[in-house]
């Protein structure tokens, strides 16, 4: 019997970072001030402070980079977790490290740490991430099964210290800043943050990107991973370090962004094949490219007031996850 | 901070397990002048301190003292504080309690069991809603002359302004991070108005609009008015206001602004339209580089 043909290794993750460039180009000429896509271009290569080249060097640009670096690592942690949880929900938020990040960077917030020390709301978003993984890993260390139910235990504990700064915000103001904080967004933001979270980003997806292989040695069971020589604790830590320094310092400057790492690696899925370490690549991209297309989406949709990022991926992870769901079930035994 | 006052009076309701707006309003002239006065809403706190007596006040809430420290610091001084609940109603006893918008039945039958009156204030986006405000809180607590004075304030100060136009038509915007701008149904687009400039961000029909940076690039106003972070709150839009590139644009172009004053209609609003004057009035001229 004849195999069905996998297509080349490059041809996916080719074909996604394709998808991601062209996205990112299309979010340098989209914004809610219309200039000329010649002024644009101009704009980029121009030294002189034009409406264009402003709009352009400083307020897309970075937006768009912001966008691939946050989205490219909540795609990288998704297909990590899923490999190495082998479920195919798992996703950052299921270990509590995304509310953890939020939890760290509201108490920045809440005291205006950060503006005594830009660091402050990064370092504590990292804190607080690594802390719920910490958690996490602490209750859900000897399998799998632990590791998901201690992550959403964590995650609820997380939200629930969420749900105390508003509750004890200073002022129903202070309390509408700290849940729009929450909904996400890319507006706004410059290269000051990415200068912030693109250190921890890179060594967070640094540390993911080599799990490939104890994730897919993980596919065959735990029993047979550790008889392939994967040290099991080890991989869980170094996954949760690694998520923790992604998302964490991701959720710091954007706030909480949903779905992402959930979508990213089960829409590459089906082109590479149910290797773990081949999704590993094609969805960072897929990430990408689905974060900059939400972001594209609250430019062009036209409301009057900003349609949050965090919000608008929510929106359209829903419909995906009741797929999901009829999905497994007709490919259930 | 029209939407924060909003939400501070719909915080405040919620607390108190409120409901329908209308329901609980009631209209009080007394006939004596009410001692016991309770009031759980920020914009009434802010006037009722400059109407009557601290003896008088029962409690205001604890959204007040930012703004009281802001406009005449020490005046809330001793003056007990509530949360608007409705065992703070209860443990207080007012004879007259003054709600926002969105007071309820709850508020009326548990005004009622202790004796009190219950008026409710409304949202001022405009100098006429200030002066029937005063007017309004003025009558309810028995102090028309006193709020009479403090229309006439208004009137004064806005007359001087009207009859010396400003040395040139400044486009401005009230600008601390681009989500929450107030448009033309805002009582800080009156305010920039009475100064003698143009809101940039006052679109027909949106009392609140969203004017992101690239807009701000666009429209090039001649002077950026922020809330100013005097009470020491630290604030995620003051954060967001910090944008590299307003900084590098506007930094020398900011004017800060009393939140409270263009908050909530007080007299002290249309001295933030005499001060708001002088700031542009004494900006240097601009030298458009676009």
């Amino acid at each position: 019997m004849k195999c069905p043909s996998r297509p080349p290794s490059y041809l996916v993750p080719g074909l996604s970072l394709i998808v991601l460039l062209a996205l990112a180009a299309a979010s340098l000429f989209v914004g809610r001030v219309y200039v000329s896509p010649v002024d644009l271009i101009a704009g980029l290569a121009s030294s002189h402070s034009t409406l264009a080249a402003l709009v352009v060097t400083e307020l897309r640009l970075p937006r768009a980079v912001l966008a691939i670096l946050v989205g490219a690592s909540l795609g990288l942690s998704g297909a990590v977790l899923q490999g190495l949880l082998r479920n195919p929900l798992a996703e950052p938020g299921l270990l509590g490290v995304s509310n953890g990040a939020a939890v760290g960077a509201v108490i920045s917030i809440y005291f205006g740490l950060a503006h005594a020390f830009p660091l402050a709301t990064p370092l504590l978003a990292l804190a607080g991430s690594m802390i719920a993984g910490a958690l996490t890993f602490a209750f859900g260390r000897t399998s799998t099964l632990s590791l998901i139910l201690a992550g959403a235990a964590v995650s609820s504990l997380m939200a629930s210290f969420l749900a105390m700064a508003l509750n004890f915000a200073p002022s129903p103001y202070a309390a509408y800043e700290m849940s729009t904080w929450m909904l996400g967004s890319l507006s706004e933001r410059s290269w000051d943050h990415i200068m912030l979270a693109a250190p921890f980003i890179a060594i967070g997806m640094l540390i993911l990107a080599m799990m490939g292989q104890a994730i897919d040695a993980l596919a065959l069971g735990e029993t047979q991973a550790l008889s392939l020589g994967i040290h099991l604790n080890r991989t869980r830590i170094l996954v949760l370090l690694g998520v923790g320094l992604a998302v964490g310092a991701a959720t710091s400057v954007t706030g909480s962004i949903g779905f992402i790492g959930l979508v990213a690696p089960h829409l590459v899925r089906p082109f590479v094949g149910h290797q773990p370490s081949r999704t590993l690549l094609p969805s960072t991209f897929l990430g990408a490219a689905v974060l900059l297309l939400a972001d594209l989406g609250t430019r062009v949709i036209p409301t009057n007031t900003e349609l949050k990022l965090g919000m608008l991926t929510s929106l359209l992870g829903a419909p995906f996850f009741f797929w999901l769901i009829v999905r497994m079930q007709k490919t259930a035994p | 901070m029209r939407f924060a006052l909003r939400l501070s009076a719909i915080g405040l309701a919620c607390t108190a397990l409120l409901g329908s707006p209308r329901a609980g309003a009631a209209s009080s002239t007394p006939a004596a002048k009410p001692q016991h006065i309770m009031s759980i809403n920020m914009c009434a706190d802010l006037l009722l301190l400059q109407l009557v007596p601290k003896s008088r006040i029962a409690s205001v809430s604890y959204l007040a003292h930012d703004g009281a420290a802001e406009l005449f610091p020490g005046a809330d001084t001793g003056v007990p504080i509530n949360r608007g609940t409705a065992e703070d109603v209860l443990k207080e006893k007012p004879d007259l309690i003054l709600a926002g918008q969105a007071s309820t039945p709850i508020t009326t039958a548990l005004a009622k069991r202790v004796g009190a009156q219950v008026v409710q204030v409304q949202e001022s986006n405009n100098f006429r809603d200030i002066r029937d405000f005063i007017k309004q809180i003025g009558e309810a607590v028995g102090e028309q002359a006193r709020a009479a004075v403090l229309v006439r304030h208004i009137d004064m100060t806005l007359g001087e302004l009207a009859a010396n136009p400003p040395r040139r038509l400044s486009r401005v915007v009230a600008w601390t991070g681009g989500s929450s701008v107030p448009g033309r149904e805002s009582l800080t687009n009156a305010i920039i108005e009475a100064a003698g400039a143009v809101n940039i961000a006052a679109l027909p029909g949106r009392r609140y609009t969203t004017f992101g940076v690239e807009d701000l690039l666009q429209a090039d106003p001649d002077a950026l008015l922020f809330e100013g972070v005097s009470s020491g709150t630290p604030s995620l839009r003051s954060d967001e206001g910090q944008h590299r590139l307003v900084r590098k644009i506007y930094g020398a172009r900011r004017i800060s602004y009393n939140q409270a004053a263009y908050g909530c209609g007080l007299p002290q609003s249309a001295d933030a339209a005499r001060d708001l004057r002088r700031a542009l009035d004494a900006l240097p001229e601009r030298r458009r580089k676009r």
